[in-house]
């Protein structure tokens, strides 16, 4: 049961450059909240070093953008115009029904919670050395006390699963309601 | 056999040396590490085998890592410069952060080898080697279904970017995506592809598919991955052809499965210990080489 997610559409032209990806996970978090429009993509392959992620913005935004990550201590390496060849974030996730359990996954990542109770019992999928990690800070834990792995994990796989996540605690409230 | 790998212990030093269990865990160096999703899983498996099998325990390359990359680095570092001198007959590789520069190094690494291991990846260690242009230097890739998408796609580094239209599919759709991959040059000599049917493909050829016993919930199970590259590692040290190791890493993860009547709660270690139950009642069978447990495997 594919759930596919419409994308908020922006003039982009720009790309925040970063050294990691928790910074870029950040600096997306400080822009959004700031009311810009921006989305996470895949620097241009010239620049990537293998986990990789850059955020997209409207480049005639450059300054105020400058200024609200040095204001929120963001770091970044730089701005500059978007190139061909950058790939945007899978955006779409399945779910799987196992009956008294839901299994969301996101791109390689999979996260399984109890229906009834709404506590993570599994997470899978993945091989960045974060989620090892990430798989023993979940499970057991209910899905809306969960620590965001967007916020304690640094890589792709970390954020695939969070989007995970996001989706299964849209299912449980639904659920819920 | 050699498997290098990080764990999610914060302030771990790289470690290396043999691996023995001990009460449900893994000892390394004098450190204990958790048999539990990641590098634990995979070593979990693999020692369950040769220990069955009566053979050397895997030789390790640890370090803690929690996602920033530094013990990875370590083991970069130790595999680049020590490698020509381990020479190990098998070296997995898992859970290490991409570094597509640092790859290269531990692949010109495995070039000045003696003799050239048998080279397994696995997750983030197989998308770097896709993402250097270094897959064909592998012998064993097990991605799974998304992964294989991931392989096919000619512009993604990571599966978190693969094309839309290539998540979209399902494990039937394997054969064409191993097609495409393969004609890319994206992927090892072999490929176990796990889901509800596991495809054992050797230079693009699909050679076997396992889809018994048929237990869907190992999909939902963190490290049922990671258990099935530590068993085809194992099989390949012992021995078997690199085919026939997959073959039976994948219907030994299934029946491990079985056994531990799995429901997407089960933890990935209640599936490493009925490894050798399976064993006992499967490999034989499995295998053609049949022979009294405790016994010396090589004869």
């Amino acid at each position: 049961m594919p759930i596919f997610k419409k994308e908020q559409s922006f003039a982009s032209g720009g790309l925040i450059l970063f050294v990691e990806v928790p910074d870029a996970m950040k600096a997306e978090l400080v822009l959004k909240g700031g009311g810009y429009a921006v989305r996470l993509v895949a620097p241009p392959p010239e620049l990537r070093k293998g986990c990789d992620l850059a955020v997209e913005i409207n480049l005639v935004e450059k300054l105020g953008i400058e200024r609200l990550l040095n204001e929120r201590d963001a770091t970044y390496v730089g701005i500059a115009p978007l190139k061909i060849g950058t790939s945007e974030l899978l955006q779409i996730v399945k779910v799987t029904d196992f009956g008294d359990w839901m299994m969301v996954r996101a791109g390689n990542m999979k996260l399984t919670f109890d229906r009834e109770s709404g506590i993570i019992v599994n997470t899978s999928g993945g091989g960045c050395p974060d989620i090892p990690r990430l798989h023993a800070e979940l499970i057991g834990k209910p899905l809306a006390q969960a620590p965001r792995p967007r916020d304690i994990g640094f890589t792709l796989c970390a954020l695939m699963l969070d989007r995970a996540l996001e989706e299964c605690l849209i299912l449980w409230n639904g659920g819920n309601q | 056999m050699l498997i290098a790998g990080t764990v999610p212990i914060k302030g771990l030093p790289l470690i290396t040396g043999e691996t023995r269990g001990e009460d449900g865990l893994l000892v390394v160096d004098g450190y204990h590490l958790p048999c539990a999703q990641g590098t634990g899983a995979m070593i979990g498996a693999a020692l369950a085998t040769t220990s069955y099998l009566n053979l050397e325990p895997p030789q390790t390359v640890v370090a803690g890592d929690l996602g920033r990359g530094e013990g990875s680095r370590l083991i970069y570092d130790y595999l680049a410069r020590h490698l020509p001198e381990l020479s190990p007959e098998v070296l997995a590789l898992h859970y290490i952060l991409p570094d597509i520069t640092l790859m290269r190094k531990v692949c010109q690494s495995v070039n000045r080898c003696p003799r050239k291991p048998i080279m397994i990846a696995d997750a983030a260690s197989m998308y770097v080697a896709k993402a250097a242009g270094l897959a064909a230097q592998f012998d064993i890739f097990t991605p799974d279904a998304t992964e294989m998408a991931f392989l096919a796609d000619p512009d993604a580094t990571h599966p978190a970017y693969i094309n839309q239209h290539l998540f979209d599919t399902d494990i039937t759709q394997t054969p064409r995506l191993v097609t495409t991959a393969c004609q890319q040059r994206n992927t090892a000599r072999l490929l176990l592809v796990k889901g509800a049917v596991d495809y054992v493909v050797r230079d693009g050829n699909i050679l076997a598919t396992i889809t018994q016993p048929d237990v869907p919930e190992l999909e939902a199970i963190g490290g049922t991955g990671d258990t099935i590259t530590g068993l085809i590692s194992a099989f390949a040290y012992a021995g078997l052809e690199l085919h026939e190791a997959a073959i039976i890493a994948a219907r030994a993860n299934r029946t491990a499965g079985k056994f531990a009547q799995a429901t997407p709660a089960t933890r990935v270690s209640q599936i490493i210990n009925q490894f050798r139950a399976v064993f006992k009642e499967h490999l034989c069978q499995w295998s053609g080489v049949c022979y009294g447990e405790g016994e010396d495997y090589n004869g």
